[in-house]
């Protein structure tokens, strides 16, 4: 493990001193070194995250397929969608403003005699095991997550927007990324809002991000494939997912919202375990242009349709 | 525990080696929240101490008996018995990115590149005694010899900052170039390491004037003094280098090219240089006499350094008594060979008045 560690360090110093830091002197930016080092790995873990997850999901699509592929041209959107995501532009974009207003915030209330607590102040036990402190991490941005996803289902021109990844009816592992680019926007605020409040470790942080990433590729994959009556209510698994992605969970009425731990759909009642059922995905009612519509496409109507829904119409 | 019953069977018999240097180094990792404590014979991590965020500079206390590292983003500053590597206890205090105690040790002075502010505190009780708002990024910090001033670098604002330490107020501010970075008080003026370019700046303290500058490679970060005051090793980041300037006419002497960005130093009793990489996640050590370098890995993104001088290596954690073994322990050495050098932790402030 460590000599993998040192060779991914290794590769990414080479990358920042041969391709990168030459550039940020002659920008006259190497005040922003540290940072996109910083970025480095989330670019990186993008990069590898993609491998890992066609590596792992590609075999079981065809192994064991939900349905026949019928539309490549829909998946080839995915495909760009997962391109423009990956990089980690939006999570460190996120994380560097959020850091920022983090600081404004942190150095008012040091003005005024208060220094905001830790969560391992909180909980101290977490301060001597970091891998526990890791996973307290996962599930609290996990929890975060499922309610996001909540939201993006309850309120009318959240769901405008969370459509075209909904819309989707070839769905495969490609399709987790399929979301309007102001809807990413949004979740990368939650997300690295919440990961700030609680203090996870920027250095963690894409550590956090691959590891929900994968987890999320997997869900959407075109497999029949689920983990057993315990594995069911431990991890989200295709099956659990595709439920959610069916003609009958759109807009409000859905289930299945969790991300990576079905736990939170258990506790507020909106888990369906029915493991043999793989419905069919896609919004019946919505407009065809968010389901085989291109790109641009895409965008243009869920913001248009969006608009429409904070307009009442 | 092996080792250690290895190393008493033969100190028994009669058969030990001639010593050999165990000195702990302490390695911040800013990447990955937490200290690599390394030991000098072997060149292997014998700790991972977990932190809570970023921890980049660290100093020795007053007394010399703890090490002072600051977590910047976790608002802490942690202190750590330096002979044991145990960590003593913990203090809540704003940001602390970069510290220094002044000479006299009557203040400590305390950066905070992201929040734009220098604090002065009353050095033994750590009390608040003021808090500047300054330009963009405070970086590095340096005295002068009476105690009376002290500098900041305005990393985002090309600029250096003199603030008198009695009435707690700015005198002057003085562009000295794009990016600074470190800055020490050199024989009656300051250098600073100007990482936007290739040089160190020589500036007049009295007034901020930039009198001359001294070519090291692109990205000059740090300047530190060697422990005999005769040297001066400056670190660019860009050209991934080291350079020794002649402490007495600032003219390069030498140079290493060293990949992964070398930039914080301290120096072992042998004379070594042990730095850090800031890119590939390892620590440098570097012979100047023979310019032989070694690397050993450590955490993501290492940035502050510490050699604490010890005899014997550090036994595991929990497995028995600890026998101390720390430098004052240790028989006298004759001078000039193996005596315990006053370490720097992020740079020593100049013996030469």
């Amino acid at each position: 493990m460590n000599a993998i560690a040192d060779l991914y360090a290794g590769f990414t110093g080479w990358l920042f001193e041969h391709a990168l830091q030459p550039w940020l002197y002659a920008a006259g930016l190497m005040d922003w070194a540290e940072d996109i080092y910083e970025w480095l790995d989330f670019a990186l873990f993008g990069l590898i995250g993609i491998a890992v997850v066609w590596l792992v999901c590609r075999p079981l699509e065809a192994w064991r397929p939900v349905e026949p592929v019928a539309d490549r041209r829909a998946i080839r959107t995915d495909i760009l969608y997962t391109a423009l995501t990956r990089l980690g532009l939006l999570p460190l974009i996120a994380f560097v403003f959020l850091a920022t207003m983090q600081s404004a915030w942190e150095g008012w209330l040091t003005e005024n005699g208060l220094l905001p607590p830790t969560l391992e102040e909180l909980v101290p036990a977490l301060r001597d095991h970091p891998v526990l402190a890791f996973t307290c991490y996962v599930v609290i941005l996990d929890f975060g997550e499922y309610w996001r996803h909540r939201a993006q289902h309850r309120f009318r021109w959240w769901w405008a927007l969370h459509e075209i990844h909904h819309a989707q009816r070839q769905m495969t592992f490609w399709t987790d990324d399929r979301n309007h680019l102001l809807d990413d926007v949004i979740a990368a605020l939650w997300f690295g809002g919440i990961a700030l409040l609680i203090g996870v470790p920027p250095g963690q942080f894409p550590l956090v991000v691959l590891l929900l990433r994968l987890a999320e590729s997997l869900s959407h994959a075109n497999v029949r494939l689920d983990y057993g009556w315990l594995g069911e209510r431990l991890l989200v698994s295709p099956r659990f997912h595709r439920l959610h992605h069916g003609v009958l969970s759109a807009g409000a009425s859905g289930k299945n919202y969790a991300v990576l731990l079905p736990v939170w759909d258990w506790v507020f009642g909106t888990a369906d375990f029915q493991r043999k059922t793989y419905l069919p995905t896609g919004v019946p009612e919505g407009p065809e242009a968010l389901a085989t519509g291109g790109w641009l496409r895409q965008q243009v109507v869920g913001l248009r349709r969006m608009v429409a829904a904070i307009r009442g119409r | 525990m092996r080792r250690a019953c290895l190393a008493l069977s033969l100190g028994l018999l009669g058969l030990a080696p001639a010593a050999v240097r165990a000195d702990l180094v302490y390695v911040l990792n800013s990447g990955d929240a937490s200290i690599s404590v390394i030991e000098s014979s072997t060149r292997e991590e014998v700790r991972r101490i977990p932190v809570l965020r970023e921890v980049h500079h660290l100093i020795p206390t007053l007394d010399g008996r703890e090490l002072i590292v600051g977590d910047s983003v976790a608002n802490e500053l942690i202190f750590i018995d330096p002979a044991t590597a145990e960590v003593t206890r913990r203090e809540k205090l704003s940001n602390p990115y970069h510290l220094e105690h002044s000479p006299d040790g009557k203040h400590l002075v305390i950066t905070s590149l992201r929040r734009d502010q220098v604090d002065i505190y009353d050095a033994p009780t750590r009390t608040l005694l003021a808090r500047l708002k300054v330009p963009d990024k405070p970086s590095h910090l340096a005295y002068t010899p009476d105690s009376r001033v002290v500098f900041v670098t305005l990393q985002g604002a090309r600029g250096l900052m003199a603030i008198d330490l009695q009435d707690r107020k700015p005198l002057w501010t003085a562009q000295v170039g794009s990016q600074p970075a470190g800055v020490i008080w050199h024989r009656g003026r300051l250098l600073v390491g100007i990482m936007g370019a290739d040089h160190v700046a020589v500036v007049n303290p009295a007034d901020g004037r930039l009198e001359r500058t001294i070519p090291v490679g692109r990205g000059a970060h740090t300047i530190f003094p060697s422990p005999d005051g005769k040297t001066l090793y400056a670190t660019s980041r860009v050209d991934s280098r080291v350079t020794a300037l002649d402490a007495e006419t600032l003219e390069p002497r030498d140079r290493w090219d060293i990949p992964g960005g070398p930039d914080c130093m301290s120096f072992d009793p042998q004379g070594r240089i042990w730095m850090t990489l800031r890119w590939i996640a390892r620590i440098a050590v570097l012979d100047p006499a023979t310019g032989a370098v070694e690397t050993i890995p450590v955490g993501r993104s290492p940035h502050g350094i510490y050699v604490h001088p010890r005899r014997e290596p550090l036994p595991a954690a929990g497995t028995e008594p600890f026998v101390a073994t720390a430098e004052p322990a240790l028989a006298p050495a004759k001078a000039g060979q193996d005596a315990p050098t006053p370490q720097p932790a992020v740079w020593q402030r100049d013996p030469v008045r």
